[in-house]
């Protein structure tokens, strides 16, 4: 299980990386954190002519506050998500998440920009980028330009970008929220989820005033289930809130049936971990 | 239990170092980087090897072209059935058992391929990356003859056949019986049943398969070093398969990275590996990637089991009834046969318990799969997670504390030797003493109120037991396959003190992982007399002793262990022989210990290395024939074999939403009678347990109705990691058993009992819905379709 | 295209010209330098037998290019304590039979030194999730946990 060949290049800036992408006429790829091209080059089920390695770009390793969003550069490592103050406190279901992407070791070198061009349905990062409505900043031979998450996401591992374009940073809006939650199943911990459900809500005199819900492990991308949180915002908050909630999650997807799960256990899971989450985020002083 | 064993006045006497958690010898090396791995290896100039394997279940090779892969840069050779035909004769897994069709194994497909995975071509080239890069431009043409995937359709009349010769794809079938199970169980007051299934599995030790052939132009000769847990059987299969003598054919086992059975036959890739440095004249290395080695090691279990118990009214078990179809893959392996697993299922089945009259009928079926083999436990696994299922399943149906019923059924203190069912022979062991010490461990009675306050809050809590026993260090008398070519019932110490001083014990074990460089060297340091650390055991080297076999069966401490307190005896004598000449005393007047002879109540004394000096190198000190050379061989065999025997008990939850199973407590008492080492014990223990847990619940060879394996990955073959895991109690009922030292196997036991205690839990924690447990491992989703099926036959009724 | 690979390795400046750019990390330690304590389990990034540290951080030198470690300080299992004198991690996996077999050994104790520096009073939970990227066959993870435990604890002492 080794890697068939290729020619390596290590660009210092992100025009150079662009430059080299475009001069390997759609046979490059390119190297971040390499935790999930790594393995697909070592089961040769890739095979670039040019490996275009972006680790040595450092303008693309940073968390940043910009007014009322958050920027993090696309080779920001997910250690460097996991323990950043700013992600804690502006960005907390992200930060909540983050111990749930791989492992140590993974977390140590897989990076953000990685992580969504990667475009797996079961990761974290993709869900929280739909969930937090984040606009990603792409850089191609014609320039910069700014994709929002939910046109990023197209098929399982399937992602809208030519073949020339890099991930820049990307931009994640902050909520002004007073509750939330990150639930999330998997096998064995830091496995990638069977299911897995975010909120945030903020609630005023009439209940639910705003709220947010992404889902993934149940579709080809991860989902921003925008009904619900529609239906969320008109209804009250009662006892029955987290029931509700969670059939309402439930019947708004329709998961596929895998080596690792049926659809039909998939939707109880979700249902099930939708309802924790709400129970936790009203728990939340508000 | 171990922890609080008074200390005997001889412990107080003379430190002792069986019996105490000595720090293991081989760990230095191996925590530092220093232990040599056979991948690790680093022979002059060596060639790598990368194989084709078959992307077919079944079909015949028409053609093989290799001109392109040939041509890459790097490759020096490449090889095919065709040409290596003249350079071995294939090995045969002999048995004298009727209804068995020996597979012969040959090192590379010829004519036709039987699975996915197995080696149709091999290159050979400068390095693995060039290697690699040679096989993708292969070309194979294949005429496809018909997947079998599953063994009830390999039995179906108008089945393709895997091996025409045998005329069937039934390769072995037996049947054990005793008394009439029919009229007993009619006469039954309660009867029980169950289809069970225990599904495919992979050992999955975590270093993969590994081979370096080592070429000696000098001297023609040929050194394998393997990833072996039987370097022995290995070298005597290679030296009559490639027609090299002994003093020519060396296997060494070097640092071995775990087995748990599929490091334990031997393989096509060593016969290959052999076959190809002598013909090339080259040093030659092949590590298997992960996807070959799940996908062409030994597999395990794929044992379906229709069961049937009956109780009187006392609930004492009468009879039991059992057949088992068993999916053994498509070739019988070497040396054990493919009757290893199943016939093992129907031979233990009755387990520890006086059940009257049994009947056990199998049949071995070979299927598009790489063969089975063995797994830690071989065959105990499933077998006791049927009868502890049935256990369960008759207390339930007679209103039987499940602990209870077993006090009933199991082998009294009183009633051993006793002869079960199936015919197996179980010396005296703590049967009841292991049960009863697990019930107070894990606080039983506590945990039965701590249950039912649970389920009135609605939680799924669970509590399993499962009691099994096992033969261990078997002797001659009991072959793995009546007939074998090879005797797996004895093995050699052979123990010598050099003009340095220093002892050197060389054994035909192989350990990888137990420790036995540790735990035989605590024995002979007791039985000698010697000081440990100068004490250096020589294992896993086929060059050792004369004839070895390996490590395997939880055979190495009772075999090894036997062979070494036998020729540390002998030594002793020669040692007290010497000793009573330098020291002008009587022989019986020697007493030795820590590396010194002394006379008793004197403090006068020799020295090994005074001993030594006398023996080889001052020959004015002795008369010629006192200068005995300071060495023993001697070959133990306990011609039987002893049992050992545990009981374990899981407690778990159950959560409705994730349908996960957490195990919240995990208790073993286990008799595996004078223990050697505790340290290592518990962690043999531990390190069963989980495996068993793995499983319990997560693990399972996937393969569809192509016979494609869909779980080749770590992704998707599931073993547990650190959180999946509890901590574990484990507690010691030492009962000396009847062989030399009092020792009893243990390798395995772990992962025989858990199994069974947690498929106990599990049904118990569903027992609100009614659910049954019949197949392992639970993953969420069985639990989840369990749930659902119990609620949706609940409305029905109601309805 | 052949590359120079030129790296620190347990504080010894260590260089290998004409490398294929595709070498693995694990590979380029195990067979350019000879440093076979680095084990190879999967090649996928699951075992975690490979973990090394990249300029102090665990990583996958299976899912790493040996160039990609060019100009870096990489410490492998050899770099930490020799058999006479273990260093505390070592020392507390031999005292608690934290290893068997001795194959993820290597990954457990570089993963473990990691997570003692970023962690340094994880719990057992923590200490399990720390682990949780690195399977072991033969131990069933108790004494593994028990290891590293104890070792955080005396270096917390140490370092009072
Ligand atoms: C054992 C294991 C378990 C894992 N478990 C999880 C998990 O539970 N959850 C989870 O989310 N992830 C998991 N991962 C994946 C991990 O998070 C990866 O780090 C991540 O998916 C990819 O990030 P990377 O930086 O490593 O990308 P790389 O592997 O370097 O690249 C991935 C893909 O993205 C492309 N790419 C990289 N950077 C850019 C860019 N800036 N612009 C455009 N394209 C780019 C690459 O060309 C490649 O196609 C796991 C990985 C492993 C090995
Ligand atoms: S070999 Fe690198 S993680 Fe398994
Ligand atoms: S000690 Fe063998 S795999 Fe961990």
């Amino acid at each position: 299980m080794k890697p068939a060949g290729f020619d390596y290049v290590a660009p210092a800036t992100l025009d150079a990386a662009v430059e080299a992408l475009a001069a390997a006429n759609g046979e490059g790829k390119l190297l971040a954190g390499g935790q999930s091209l790594l393995p697909l080059l070592n089961f040769r089920m890739t095979r670039p002519a040019v490996l275009v390695d972006l680790n040595g770009i450092k303008e693309l390793s940073f968390i940043e506050k910009r007014g009322d969003h958050v920027a993090i550069g696309a080779l920001t490592r997910h250690r460097d998500i996991e323990h950043s103050p700013l992600i804690a406190s502006d960005l907390p279901v992200m930060s909540a998440a983050m111990r749930h992407v791989a492992h140590l070791a993974i977390r140590n070198r897989g990076t953000i920009g990685g992580s969504l061009s990667h475009a797996d349905p079961a990761a974290e990062l993709p869900m929280l980028a739909m969930f937090y409505d984040a606009r990603l900043a792409v850089q191609g031979p014609g320039g910069r330009r700014t994709i929002a998450a939910k046109d990023f996401f197209v098929d399982a591992l399937t992602n809208c970008l030519e073949p020339e374009d890099i991930v820049a940073e990307i931009e994640f809006p902050i909520l002004r929220h007073d509750g939330w939650a990150f639930e999330e199943a998997a096998k064995r911990f830091g496995d990638f989820a069977l299911a897995s459900v975010a909120l945030s809500i903020r609630r005023g005199a009439s209940g639910i005033e705003d709220a947010r819900v992404a889902v993934m492990g149940v579709a080809d991308t991860p989902l921003r289930l925008g009904d619900v949180e529609k239906r969320l915002v008109e209804s009250g908050i009662d006892g029955r809130i987290s029931d509700r909630f969670a059939e309402w999650v439930a019947s708004s997807v329709t998961p596929n049936s895998d080596l690792h799960a049926s659809g039909e256990y998939r939707k109880h899971l979700l249902a099930g971990l939708a309802k924790r989450a709400m129970t936790t985020a009203l728990a939340m002083k508000g | 239990m171990s922890s609080d064993r008074l200390a005997q006045p001889a412990d107080v006497l003379r430190p002792r170092h069986v019996g105490a958690p000595i720090k293991r010898t081989e760990d230095p090396r191996l925590l530092t980087g220093r232990g040599e791995y056979t991948a690790d290896r680093k022979p002059d100039r060596a060639l790598h090897v990368a194989f084709r394997r078959s992307e077919q279940p079944h079909a015949k090779i028409i053609r093989i072209d290799t001109t392109a892969a040939s041509a890459t840069p790097g490759v020096v050779a490449v090889l095919t059935a065709d040409s290596i035909a003249g350079d071995f004769k294939p090995v045969i897994p002999f048995s004298r058992m009727s209804s068995y069709y020996a597979t012969p194994i040959m090192p590379l497909a010829s004519g036709k391929v039987r699975y996915v995975g197995e080696a149709v071509v091999a290159v050979i080239a400068t390095s693995r990356y060039l290697a690699e890069d040679a096989v993708e431009l292969i070309e194979i043409d294949y005429e496809p003859l018909g997947a079998i995937s599953r063994a009830g359709a390999a039995v179906a009349s108008d089945a393709p056949l895997l091996h025409e010769e045998a005329g069937t794809n039934v390769l072995i079938a037996r049947e054990f019986k005793k008394s009439d199970v029919d009229a007993d169980l009619s006469a039954a007051a309660v009867r029980v049943s169950g289809r069970f299934e225990m599904t495919r599995k992979a050992p999955l030790a975590m270093e993969p398969r590994s081979y370096t052939a080592e070429y000696d132009a000098r001297r023609s000769a040929l050194t394998l070093y393997t990833s072996s847990n039987i370097p022995g059987i290995v070298r005597d299969a290679l030296s009559e398969s490639l027609g090299i003598p002994g003093n020519r054919m060396r296997v060494v086992a070097p640092d071995v990275g775990g087995s748990f059975g599929s490091k334990g036959s031997l393989y096509p890739e060593e016969m290959l590996m052999c076959i190809a440095a002598r013909k090339l004249g080259r040093s030659l290395k092949w590590t298997a990637d992960r996807l070959e080695d799940v996908s062409s090691s030994s597999q395990a279990f794929a044992e379906i089991v229709d069961a049937e118990m009956g109780f009187d009214s006392n609930g004492v078990a009468i009879a039991l009834k059992a057949d088992v179809i068993g999916d053994i893959g498509a070739y019988s392996i070497y040396p054990w046969t493919c009757g290893l697993e199943p016939v093992q299922v129907v031979s233990f089945l009755p387990g520890p318990y006086k059940i009257g009259s049994y009947r056990g009928a199998v049949r071995g079926v070979a299927t598009c799969k790489p063969p089975t083999g063995p797994y830690r436990g071989v065959g105990r696994p499933i077998s006791t997670f049927v009868t502890e299922r049935l256990m369960d399943l008759g207390a339930k149906a007679l209103g039987l504390d499940p602990l209870e019923i077993r006090r009933r059924n199991l082998v009294r203190p009183n009633e051993f030797p006793y002869r079960i069912a199936s015919g197996i022979i179980w010396d005296k062991t703590g049967f009841i003493e292991c049960l009863e010490a697990a019930g107070q461990t894990a606080a039983y009675d506590r945990l039965r109120a701590q249950q039912t306050e649970a389920r009135k809050q609605g939680k799924l809590f669970g509590i399993g037991i499962a009691s099994y026993a096992e033969l261990t260090g078997i002797g001659s008398r009991i072959p793995a396959a009546p007939g074998m070519p090879i005797n797996t019932g004895s093995e050699t110490a052979k123990i010598s003190i050099d003009s340095t001083g220093a002892i050197t014990a060389a054994f035909g074990v192989a350990s990888h992982g137990q420790g036995l460089e540790t735990t035989l060297a605590q024995i002979i340091a007791d039985d000698l007399g010697a000081s440990f650390d100068d004490i250096r055991v020589v294992q896993g080297d086929s060059d050792a002793v004369p004839m070895s076999t390996g490590t395997y069966a939880s055979r190495s401490a009772v075999l090894g262990g036997g062979a070494a307190k036998h020729a540390s005896a002998l030594l002793q004598n020669k040692i007290k022989r010497v000793a009573s000449h330098l020291l002008e005393a009587n022989n019986d007047d020697i007493e030795v210990s820590g590396g010194k002879a002394m006379v008793s109540g004197t403090d006068r004394f020799v020295t090994f290395k005074q001993i030594a000096k006398a023996v080889y190198s001052d020959t004015r000190t002795l008369p010629v024939d006192a200068r005995e050379e300071l060495t023993a061989s001697y070959t133990y065999d306990p011609i039987n074999g002893t049992t050992a025997a545990a009981t374990h008990i899981a407690v778990v939850e159950i959560d409705p939403v994730t349908c996960f199973v957490h195990i919240l407590k995990y208790v073993v008492a286990e008799d595996c009678g004078q223990i050697i080492n505790p340290m290592i014990v518990d962690g043999q223990v531990h390190g069963g347990v989980a495996q068993g847990i793995g499983a319990a619940l997560f693990e399972e060879l996937v393969y569809d109705d192509d016979a494609q394996l869909l779980t080749a990955s770590l992704v998707d073959y599931v073993i547990p990691s650190a959180l999946e895991v509890p901590n574990m109690d484990v507690v010691h009922v030492e009962s000396q058993s009847a062989v030399a030292g009092g020792f009893r196997g243990m390798g395995e036991g772990g992962a025989i009992g858990a199994p069974a205690a947690i498929a106990n839990a599990i049904a118990d924690a569903l027992s609100p819905f009614g659910a049954d447990v019949s197949i392992l491992p639970m993953t969420p989703e069985r639990i989840f379709q369990l749930i659902k099926q119990s609620k949706s036959k609940a409305e029905e009724k109601s309805r | 295209m052949a590359v120079k690979v030129s790296v620190i390795v347990n504080g010894t400046r260590r260089e290998v010209a004409d490398l294929e750019p595709r070498l693995l990390l694990s590979d380029f330690l195990r067979d350019a330098l000879g440093l076979t304590g680095t084990h190879v389990g999967c090649e996928h990034g699951v075992c975690g037998a490979c973990t090394v540290l990249l300029n102090g951080d665990s990583v996958r030198s299976c899912l790493t290019l040996a160039v990609q470690a060019n100009g870096c300080e990489i410490t492998t299992v050899e770099g930490l304590g020799t058999p006479e004198t273990l260093n505390v991690l070592q020392t507390q996996f031999r005292e608690h039979h934290g290893l068997q077999c001795g194959f993820c050994t290597p990954g457990m104790l570089m993963t473990g030194e990691d997570l003692l520096r970023k962690y340094p009073f994880a719990t057992d939970e923590e200490i399990r999730e720390g682990l949780s990227g690195n399977l072991c066959r033969c131990t069933g993870y108790q004494n593994i946990v028990a290891a590293i435990r104890s070792a955080a604890a005396i270096r917390r002492e140490q370092t009072q």
